[in-house]
């Protein structure tokens, strides 16, 4: 009974205004029919939190998913009201309550997929279908929107943008999965170095990102002016090069102590038994103690990599391009729709490594599915 | 780790308390005499007009950031042990996976990302960075509370029951005290992490310990940067090992009763 009352509680607070431009209210935005529906349908939902049963989950699975799809037609609608005709440089803005409701839907739908079980493919097609919807209608009919202006205003840039930021994390990422799988291996066979190690990153971790980022600044542009072969090789004082060297020091902390724990806890009787069956040592790691540490492992990657990509946001500071460059020249410009433009993206690309990374960690989980 | 322990068993309680002092002593000596140190930035930076920074003493930015991170650390303390506690109890189990679900989401989110997010709603200054600290250090005060809550053995807790205490009784006597070192570290990594992250608030215009790093960053001049980052650091250090003590200190505790 109580199990469910979560679903009701926020919801009663958040329909009562969806905020667009200058804050609108809700029923101003959307008028009466349309407020009624939003309110008809967040009532459902808690309606059927109260007796919660599988049927009852299948059918706030429906509701979610619909309101979910309904969302940018509000957007439409509201549009259409509150933006005059004679005035084609009006835009709308998205307001915190839209952003609570649709933060508030995702949850109730990771809630639902929790008790119904139901697998991640489901859920993914789902969320396929709704992000779908809206990109459709975002292409469509929202020019008014402001966010959709400022990206129609530098779409090559924002795709630029993108995949240098996408670059930037993946170097990273691998490198420090190599760097950290050998530190890691040597750091079990000589017990000094990992004392050594694991006080020098951590140390480093106590430097923040953004100290880091500037003092690489000094070094290497000294380099690239007095190594000509560096300089020749892309190595400058801002840029690329000091943002990578960065996100690898940063990476390497998260990535050698899962790596190293997830060496070190393969079960030593799984070790004994395949050591009594004639595997050699090479073997015993590669087919034995190397794939039961996988998902630990794969772990680290995982933050590692959503870590990298909140930093490589950060290295923008610094020139070395990404989606961060929007954020600091919308906060610069103090324009809030070109940080959104920035700041959106990064948040989904890290949903979608979480995500996808925690998928790949079950599936390989060994007896997991 | 465990002959660190033992050797201050054997010594006493003092000798535990020296390292963090000695961190606090260094980072009030270095902020207090940075204005006087001239003469070692002036090496970094031959070329720079200035090589202090002086927009605002150091004593003020650092004050700006121990707030920062105080004001953050207290609500993500108080709401994620609160949270701990509410669903370890019969009444809350049902939220179990959504607080953890919550708590883990907050951490996938870039600090950047919220930081962007958060400005547009609550606009430029300390709120945001606040914000963003929040959510970022929810997740190890949650997990730990979680786990330490959850490592408590069922059989004490039926003692206790048996023994007459009420619920409330059994949970501030018996649950909390030996949940605390765990929760403790939790608050340590949330803490020490948050330190670090602050300095990015300088970003969206809240000043402090990041501020001389953004305008170094901004003018080329390495020697603010040093500055901003030296002084963080210092400041993680001390915390860190002041949370280090407090940890010994509670082991000592247990131990001994």
């Amino acid at each position: 009974m109580l199990a469910a009352s979560w679903l009701l509680s926020p919801v009663s607070v958040a329909p009562n205004r969806i905020v667009a431009g200058e804050s609108y209210g809700l029923v101003a935005a959307i008028g009466w029919p349309g407020g009624l529906l939003v309110t008809l349908l967040f009532l459902a939902i808690g309606g059927l939190a109260i007796a919660p049963s599988r049927t009852h989950y299948y059918a706030q699975l429906g509701i979610v998913t619909l309101a979910l799809l309904l969302m940018p037609f509000g957007l439409m609608v509201a549009g259409h009201w509150l933006i005059a005709a004679d005035l084609p440089q009006a835009r709308l803005g998205i307001g915190a309550a839209y952003w609570t409701v649709l933060f508030l839907l995702m949850l109730c739908l990771v809630e639902l997929r929790l008790r119904l079980g139901l697998s991640r493919l489901w859920t993914t097609l789902l969320l396929g279908i709704v992000v779908g919807a809206w990109l459709v209608c975002a292409s469509q009919w929202l020019e008014n929107l402001a966010l959709v202006q400022e990206f129609q205003a530098r779409d090559q840039q924002f795709y630029r943008a993108l995949v240098q930021h996408i670059a930037l994390v993946s170097t990273a990422v691998s490198v420090s999965v190599v760097a950290g799988l050998i530190l890691a291996m040597l750091m079990r066979r000589y017990r000094r170095l990992q004392k050594v190690s694991f006080a020098l990153l951590n140390f480093l971790q106590t430097i923040p990102s953004l100290a880091l980022f500037g003092l690489l600044l000094a070094p290497l542009a000294w380099l690239a002016a007095n190594v000509p072969l560096l300089a020749e090789m892309g190595v400058s004082g801002i840029g690329t090069t000091p943002a990578l060297i960065a996100l690898i020091a940063y990476s390497l902390l998260p990535m050698v102590r899962n790596t190293y724990i997830a060496l070190e806890e393969v079960s030593p009787d799984t070790l004994e038994a395949a050591k009594a069956m004639g595997m050699r040592a090479s073997q015993r790691f590669w087919q034995v103690r190397f794939p039961l540490a996988l998902p630990i492992l794969l772990e680290g990657v995982r933050i590692t990599t959503v870590q990298a990509i909140g930093l490589t946001a950060v290295a923008a500071l610094i020139g070395a391009g990404g989606l961060g460059t929007f954020i600091f020249q919308g906060l610069g410009q103090a324009a809030m729709d070109m940080v959104l433009l920035g700041a959106l993206p990064i948040l989904v690309l890290a949903l979608i490594v979480d995500a996808s990374l925690g998928a790949l960690a079950d599936v390989l989980r060994p007896g997991g599915h | 780790m465990r002959s660190s322990v033992h050797r201050s068993q054997q010594v006493g309680v003092k000798p535990q308390w020296m390292r963090p002092a000695c961190w606090a002593l260094l980072l009030l000596i270095s902020v207090l005499g940075m204005p006087y140190l001239d003469a070692i930035f002036r090496w970094v930076e031959p070329n720079a007009r200035q090589v202090i920074y002086s927009r605002a003493e150091f004593y003020t930015l650092l004050g700006r950031h121990v707030f920062v991170v105080g004001v953050a650390a207290i609500v993500t303390i108080s709401l994620g042990v609160l949270a701990g506690i509410a669903v370890t109890r019969q009444w809350g189990r049902d939220f179990l996976p959504l607080v953890g679900q919550v708590a883990s989401l907050g951490q996938t989110f870039p600090p950047v990302a919220v930081l962007a997010l958060a400005v547009p709603v609550l606009g430029f200054g300390t709120l945001p960075i606040i914000v963003a600290l929040l959510l970022y250090g929810l997740l190890p005060i949650v997990r730990n509370t979680l786990a330490g809550l959850k490592d408590v053995d069922a059989s004490i807790k039926q003692a206790a029951l048996a023994m007459g205490m009420t619920p409330w009784q059994v949970l501030r006597r018996v649950e909390l005290p030996l949940a605390t070192p765990v929760i403790l570290a939790g608050v340590r990594t949330s803490v020490t992490i948050n330190i670090a992250t602050a300095a990015l608030g300088a970003t969206v215009g809240a000043s402090n310990l990041g501020d001389p790093i953004i305008a170094g960053i901004v003018n080329g001049n390495m020697a603010y940067v040093l500055q901003g980052a030296l002084l963080i650091a210092l400041l993680a250090l001390a915390v860190d090992s002041l949370f280090d003590a407090l940890q010994q200190r509670l082991d000592l505790r247990l131990s001994s009763s």
